[in-house]
């Protein structure tokens, strides 16, 4: 394994460049165009965020909705280009980005797992051998032969799940993935990632499950509205965030932008 | 196995790795191909049959409407396999354009998640379309041997303006779909203006009927020599007019690069909408 960090991000900015709504069709376009109105609404959902992955590590990202915490996600997954800044990725990424979202409801069970798996850039053959064994750790190999559209989102996420853990990544991206299903399943899932970390794979999580957080991340990244507002050992970030998370609650409104620059001091 | 570096200060280079990268991802493409004629027909009464019965359901209410003018019009051959045949063509145009310019739109849920090449949408998309052409050139074959047209040694060769009408359709479908995505009446404008580029050429009409003074317009557009070419294989038995070759593989040539430039330009930038 090199020393080299899996993930490496520097100063990276994401603008979603959205046109201004009142052209929001064709013919409004043309008619900007001529008279060079055209606006771009700059929306900033990541502001100059660095940070490095280790290897073996398991980064937890925290913050409210609409922190930027799914289009970091995303960026490293590769999905998003950055607007601005570098990022670097070493290793086979597994995302795990709302499981079961790419299912094409109409095809089986089967048809969607090798599907699939060639997305996230498996090789069709070695999907039809592990089949099996994927559809068992699911729990639906009796229902590979039914469509998709058959099956409930707990089965489909489960599904999509075994088929992204199926072999093991250098790297997991996951986004609240954990969130649906069942007990039974969510405690499999946490065994299973905590197998794959054991021998070495790094991941970034985004979780609203303090204890998961706790369990599974050695540091965190607090997010708020694109920026970084600490980013360190998980035990005093996550106390951070929860005492600021209370404070915005008693208080009724948005978390006040002062918080940040003092936690960041603190961690 | 060497590890895969992604760097997002590596860029623009894409244009000229398409070609390889679908050859690297054929059994992808192979997956996604099987999955758009599947998903396509799997939940329909007809299935597959729909692909055969599309032109001929589109070629009756021609043939109903314009036999009788068009009857005499059409020498050398009958008038309803002029007719269907440059619906069949057209249609391969048509829809190649139409599915090649929504693919990124189409797959949204996929692109918007996991990191796959945008143009194998794009390709399996055109691959899908392919097949229904081939098909449908069974029933194009069907009224040929029923009304008694005589079938040249040059008929397999119908598959050149085929081919490089798809191409043409290709190059216009990869240069629209980040444009797509950004406004949704593109896809809207483009079925009208679609429309209207098949009545700008002789399809359900012969040439002869159009006013001399407006010929030239007709056969200026390249649509044109496809028609031409496509009808001088499948039933003339001829490579006339030997023009009109150069005339596809030029647009055909013009259309892929300058789709392909637009959309490794803007395609990947599109997918923050999706």
């Amino acid at each position: 394994m090199s020393v080299e960090p899996p993930i490496s991000v520097s100063g990276l900015s994401v603008a979603y460049r959205l046109p201004e709504h009142h052209h929001s069709s064709v013919k409004e376009l043309a008619i900007g165009a001529v008279r060079r109105q055209l606006h771009w609404r700059m929306l900033w959902a990541l502001r100059d965020i660095s940070f490095e992955l280790a290897p073996g590590e398991c980064l937890g990202i925290i913050g409210a909705n609409g922190a930027g915490k799914s289009t970091l996600m995303r960026v490293l997954s590769r999905v998003l280009p950055p607007t601005h800044g570098r990022v670097v990725v070493r290793g086979r990424v597994a995302p795990m980005i709302e499981l079961g979202a790419g299912f094409t409801p109409q095809l089986t069970g089967y048809e969607n797992l090798v599907l699939y798996g060639a997305l996230l850039g498996r090789d069709p053959r070695d999907m039809r051998r592990r089949a099996q064994a994927i559809a068992e750790w699911a729990g639906v190999s009796e229902f590979l032969e039914a469509p998709v559209r058959t099956y409930s989102q707990g089965m489909q996420a489960r599904l999509a799940f075994s088929v992204a853990t199926d072999t093991r990544p250098d790297i997991l991206v996951i986004d609240e993935v954990l969130a649906v299903g069942d007990a039974s399943f969510k405690r499999k899932c946490v065994e299973r990632l905590a197998e794959i970390t054991s021998q070495g794979t790094s991941s970034v999580l985004v979780s609203h499950q303090t204890t998961l957080l706790r369990n599974a991340c050695q540091r965190l990244l607090w997010l708020d509205r694109g920026r970084i507002v600490a980013c360190g050992e998980t035990k005093p970030v996550l106390a951070d965030y929860e005492r600021s998370m209370e404070t915005a609650a008693q208080a009724g409104r948005q978390i006040p932008a002062g918080t940040g620059s003092q936690s960041a001091a603190a961690g | 196995m060497a590890v895969p570096v992604y760097d997002s200060a590596q860029r623009g280079r894409r244009a000229l790795a398409i070609g390889p990268n679908l050859w690297q991802q054929r059994r992808l493409v192979g997956l996604l191909l099987r999955r758009d004629l599947v998903s396509r027909y799997k939940r329909s009464l007809l299935g597959m049959w729909w692909t055969l019965l599309n032109p001929l359901l589109e070629m009756a209410v021609f043939f109903l409407v314009f036999s009788h003018i068009f009857r005499r019009a059409t020498p050398g051959v009958p008038y309803v396999v002029y007719l269907l045949s440059g619906l069949v063509l057209i249609n391969l145009f048509r829809q190649t354009v139409l599915g090649v310019a929504t693919s990124m739109v189409n797959n949204g849920p996929i692109l918007s998640r996991m990191y796959v090449p945008l143009e194998l949408f794009a390709v399996s998309a055109a691959g899908v379309l392919l097949v229904n052409f081939l098909a449908s050139l069974i029933p194009l074959l069907a009224f040929m041997l029923i009304t008694g047209t005589a079938l040249p040694a040059t008929l397999p060769l119908v598959i050149i303006p085929g081919a490089l009408i798809a191409f043409l359709g290709v190059g216009i479908g990869l240069a629209l779909a980040p444009a797509a995505v950004l406004y949704p009446d593109v896809t809207d404008l483009l079925s009208v203006a679609l429309l209207l580029a098949g009545y700008l050429v002789p399809v359900f009409y012969p040439i002869s009927i159009v006013p001399v003074k407006y010929r030239l317009f007709e056969q200026l557009n390249p649509l044109y020599s496809f028609l031409e070419s496509f009808r001088g294989l499948l039933y003339g038995g001829s490579f006339h007019p030997a023009s009109a070759y150069a005339v596809m593989l030029g647009t055909a040539a013009a259309a892929m690069t300058v789709g392909s430039f637009v959309f490794s330009r803007f395609g990947r930038r599109m997918v923050v909408l999706l």
